[in-house]
């Protein structure tokens, strides 16, 4: 078979000389044949005759001869195409449409395909990517869905599961990089040893972290990323063994990864040992993990996730058996869940791609049907071309594959344009802010979706052909010759197909209009939910402070006061404080609290909280609100009074019939020594802390910042100027009081807020989009088919119209049919809807999934539109004038 | 001029391997080779004669090189392959057989029924 395609291809490329051959090689032939006759006593003319009798006609042999070769084929098809391109430039406005058609439709669906095979499709760039998967706690009952792995975890499963052949933890960071005054702040990794066997893909140059090279006086190594590799070291082979400032701490760097290590989302440019001490791999540190720290395993060949779920369930069990913690933690739900890595990444914008390719594809949907009604309408304007050229001889397959050249012509050009637009799709989805979902960067136009492209456009062509080829074979030849009008032939069942064709495109786009209308209405909701606090002219940044230089509590206190001193001071700056953790920051991570007198009910666990300590003029700064009692300020930090203030979430739930003001609690999950309890001085208004569509208030505490000193922490400014312009003051502050500490993450609380919504702002916008094409698409759609309903029916009109029907009349026929239509689509799209609600009810905020708004306003929308497009085509038919259609041929 | 027999279809490409199998010949000479074998008896229909040449070497059975004639003509000549010498000895084989068969059938009298 190859080789034909071979020899096939072969004469392609030298047709000239595959013609010449063929004619040189006959002429010899008859001039040898001619010669050998003569000399055997025959006349030349004679010989002549006798050699053209036996030999037939040369033109008849080379036919067959190009046949034996399969050329024929091709140069039917360069008939067929040629042909197809003349008929398609004689309709440019037929040609036009169908084109531009396809190219939105396409393209709209390319784009929408281009993240879906990114984010869903494309496996990991691990090897076996299938086997990897990830473990973390979960404390459902108490209101933590999700709480990472702890070290203990790590060591106590580390080699004592044996649906695992390796098990490793990671934790993302940020850490200031180089030498003193070209410090820069990088994304980094701290992983454990296992790391890169566990992933399969380790260091092409140097080797991987040993098991030695985890704790903190033992972990001064480094791997490099291939990007910072190529940009701070200029690919320099002898890299090994050099030294590298990371945190104004000097590390061996010890390995470099290939370019194409990737780790999910990350965007890691270094990789450090993730090292912990004895005292935190004990079993009392087990439920410890915050978030932090996370895991992942590769599953034995052939193991199966429930044959790991069941083995870690055993091993969570036979633990807690000797925990003193274990009734709480067992009331908390507490559970280790194993899930496929990758699918766990994207499991937040998995269920909307999906619904916005559906919707993609319904847009296809109308595009095609549109476009199947005006190839019908153009196949019975040449009825009778095609029934005198089968009366000639074309046979059925001649028919057939005419069609399917033409309407792949047509879908392979669409598709062509229709890539433009895809690619265009992907810089406007990039514009929206798409590279920052899970995977999101991966996002890419590449040869893969191009392939994917031609493909579906070749799949497209020949499903286009379908019906017009059956609706060309199917009349009889000599109705067509006879019938002197083009509008003689159209039988029920066209007809018929052509009304259903306009009641599944309304349908689609009021589906499509339905959807895009609760999405829509969600991010509405979404946006309108109050953060909590006044939003606007906040700036906030965050700040690491390396461990070397600032190892310890008072350090790092001296460091955050200094800078609220200077920021103070500065102009436009109202208010400014600092918290470990702001809003929206992306972050979260609760911890426990233990109110004095709160006793558990039965069915009640502990409850995590969002806890943070706050110093300088945080909550004016932010904007809160006070319910009751006071602010913490910054005299509560220096003279270190053991006090905080909850937000309302919390005072309701330990404290429904009375003021909170005045409770004692405790930091942590056990009732802790009188003196350490810390009294409840204020109660503030309660923040959204993870994003806006947060339902589930969990309660939060702040204290002062002297009890919750952290080396990573947010500084936020209340200034009377757009909050942005204060960036670089803040900047220049934070380098006056270090050299070598940088500023990141800045950005304005609204800001934060906006971005915080791009899961929601973007398929709201998409599905708008789409449902706009899909109106308009309908609206042509109907259009044409009832123009072609009014030019079919001109003579019935104008006879009609000349035994006295009304104008009015009509109209109303037309109308009548019209709304039918409108009827039959709305009551499918309703139910579709219907369908499609219950699909997206988990991506909805607030919207139940049957909104009748929504549907009302999509009806009229609909029906507005089509009866638009409808009124043109049935006035114009009101017009005819009955004279002119009784005279036309 | 002996009389001479009709071909039986799919018996010429089996004859054109044969005739090419024995040396290299252009497309004219492959007409001559087959009369001359076949000793006059077999009629060959010229105008089939290239399409079953271009046939056989779409299919790889014969190779095709433009090489000089004996009167110093550009001329196409044909050869051999591996794989059409394969079939030629496949096809010889079938025909054999068959043809014994028939004679074997034919000669049949009526005590020996």
């Amino acid at each position: 078979m190859l080789k034909r395609f071979r020899s096939l291809f072969r004469v392609l490329t030298r047709r000239r000389e595959f013609e010449d051959g063929m004619t040189e090689e006959l002429s010899f032939h008859i001039e040898q044949y001619t010669d050998d006759l003569v000399r055997s006593g025959m006349s030349r003319e004679e010989a002549a005759r006798v050699t053209r009798r036996e030999l037939g006609s040369p033109i008849n042999i080379k036919a067959d001869c190009r046949q034996a070769f399969g050329i024929h084929l091709l140069d039917e098809l360069r008939r067929q195409l040629s042909y197809a391109i003349r008929l398609l430039r004689k309709s440019p406005g037929f040609t036009a449409t169908a084109l531009l058609t396809i190219a939105v439709c396409f393209g709209a669906n390319l784009t929408i395909f281009a993240v879906i095979d990114s984010v869903l499709l494309r496996p990991l760039p691990f090897p076996e990517p299938g086997r990897l998967t990830t473990i973390f706690n979960t404390y459902p009952k108490a209101g933590v869905e999700r709480d990472g792995s702890s070290l203990t975890n790590y060591y106590e499963r580390r080699g004592n599961v044996p649906a695992f052949t390796s098990l490793a933890i990671y934790r993302y960071g940020t850490e200031i990089v180089g030498e003193p005054g070209s410090t820069e702040r990088d994304q980094t990794m701290r992983v454990s040893p296992d790391f890169f066997s566990t992933l399969g893909l380790g260091p092409v140059i140097g080797r991987s972290f040993t098991e030695e090279e985890t704790t903190s006086e033992t972990d001064h190594v480094a791997i490099l990323s291939d990007t910072f590799w190529r940009q701070r070291y200029n690919a320099d082979s002898n890299v090994i063994g050099k030294q590298i400032r990371v945190n104004s701490v000097p590390r061996t760097v010890i390995g470099v990864l290939p370019p194409a290590f990737r780790f999910l989302s990350s965007d890691a440019q270094l990789f450090l040992p993730l090292a912990s001490r004895p005292e935190d791999r004990t079993p009392s540190q087990r439920h410890a993990g915050g978030n932090v720290i996370q895991m992942i395993a590769r599953l034995q060949p052939g193991a199966t996730l429930a044959q790991a779920q069941s083995e870690i369930d055993a091993q969570n069990a036979s633990l807690e058996a000797d925990d003193p913690q274990a009734k709480m933690i067992a009331d908390a739900g507490f559970r280790s869940l194993v899930v496929p890595l990758h699918a766990d990444h994207v499991v937040a914008i998995r269920l909307t791609l999906l619904l916005l390719q559906a919707g993609a594809m319904a847009l296809l949907l109308i595009g095609a049907v549109n476009l199947v009604n005006l190839l019908l309408v153009r196949a019975s304007g040449r009825v009778k071309e095609l029934a005198v050229r089968q009366a000639l001889g074309a046979g059925r397959g001649y028919v057939v594959s005419e069609v399917v050249v033409e309407t792949t012509l047509l879908t392979l050009v669409g598709g062509l344009l229709g890539l433009v637009i895809g690619a265009g799709g992907i810089h406007l989805l990039g514009m929206l802010g798409v590279d920052r979902l899970p995977l999101g960067s991966r996002i890419a136009f590449d040869g893969r979706l191009a392939l994917v492209a031609l493909l579906a456009a070749i799949i497209m062509g020949i499903v286009f052909a379908v019906p017009i080829a059956w609706f060309n074979l199917r009349r009889h030849l000599g109705n067509a010759l006879q019938s002197e009008s083009r509008s003689g032939t159209s039988g029920r069942a066209t007809q018929f197909l052509r009304h259903s064709f306009i009641v599944s495109q309304i349908a689609l786009a009021f589906m499509l209009l339905a959807g895009a209308g609760l999405l829509g209405l969600s991010l509405l909701r979404a946006m309108a939910v109050s953060p909590g606090f006044q939003s606007d002219h906040v700036l906030t940044g965050h700040i690491l402070l390396p461990w070397a230089d600032y190892p310890d509590g008072p350090s790092r206190l001296a460091f955050a006061e200094k800078l609220m001193d200077k920021v103070g001071p500065l102009p436009g700056v109202l208010y400014a404080g600092v918290v470990n953790n702001v809003p929206f920051s992306g972050k979260t991570g609760k911890s426990a609290a233990t109110v004095l007198g709160h006793i558990l009910r039965p069915s009640e666990s502990a409850r995590g909280h969002y806890s943070y300590g706050v110093g300088g003029d945080y909550f004016h700064a932010m904007g809160f609100s006070l319910r009751s009692g006071r602010f913490l300020t910054a005299d509560d930090s220096a003279g270190s009074t053991r006090v905080c203030v909850v937000d309302e979430d919390f005072a309701r739930y330990y404290w429904p019939n009375a003021s909170a003001i005045g409770g004692r609690l405790w930091d942590g999950s056990e009732v802790g020594k009188d003196n350490e309890a810390f009294t409840v001085v204020g109660v503030v208004g309660g923040v959204k802390q993870a994003g806006l569509t947060e339902d589930y208030a969990q309660g939060a505490i702040y204290y002062p910042y002297v009890f919750r000193i952290e080396d990573s922490f947010f500084v936020a400014v209340h200034t009377t100027l757009p909050p942005e312009s204060l960036g670089l003051a803040l900047q220049r502050v934070v380098r006056q009081i270090d050299p070598d500490i940088p500023v990141n993450d800045l950005r304005s609380m609204e800001t934060r807020i906006a971005d915080s919504l791009v899961a929601r702002r973007s398929p709201a916008l998409l599905a708008g989009l789409f449902s706009g094409i899909a109106l308009l698409l309908t609206a042509i759609g109907t259009y044409g088919v009832l123009s072609y309903a009014v030019a079919q029916r001109r003579r019935e009109i104008g006879l009609r119209m000349a035994l006295g029907a009304q104008p009015g009349h009509i109209r109303g026929q037309f109308l009548y049919l019209f709304l039918r239509l409108l009827a039959g689509g709305v009551l499918l799209g309703v139910i579709g809807a219907w369908l499609t609600s219950q699909a997206m009810q988990a991506v909805l905020f607030h919207v139940p999934p049957f909104n009748l708004a929504i549907l009302t306003s999509a009806l009229c929308i609909i029906a507005l539109v089509s009866l638009a497009a409808c009124l043109l085509p049935s006035s114009r038919a009101a017009r005819i004038s009955p004279m002119d259609a009784l005279a036309e041929e | 001029m002996a009389k001479t027999a009709e071909l039986l279809p799919g018996t010429l490409d089996m004859l054109i391997l044969k005739a090419v199998s024995l040396k290299p010949l252009h497309g004219y000479g492959v007409l001559l080779r087959i009369r001359q074998i076949s000793r006059d008896a077999l009629e060959i229909p010229q105008g089939s004669l290239y399409p079953a040449l271009y046939r056989l070497e779409h299919h790889d059975l014969i190779a095709a090189e433009w090489g000089q004639s004996e009167n110093n003509r550009r001329a196409k000549y044909y050869t051999l392959t591996a794989a059409g010498r394969r079939r030629l000895r496949d096809e010889t084989a079938g025909w054999n057989r068959l043809a014994s068969a028939i004679a074997v059938a034919l000669s049949t009298t009526s005590e020996e029924v």
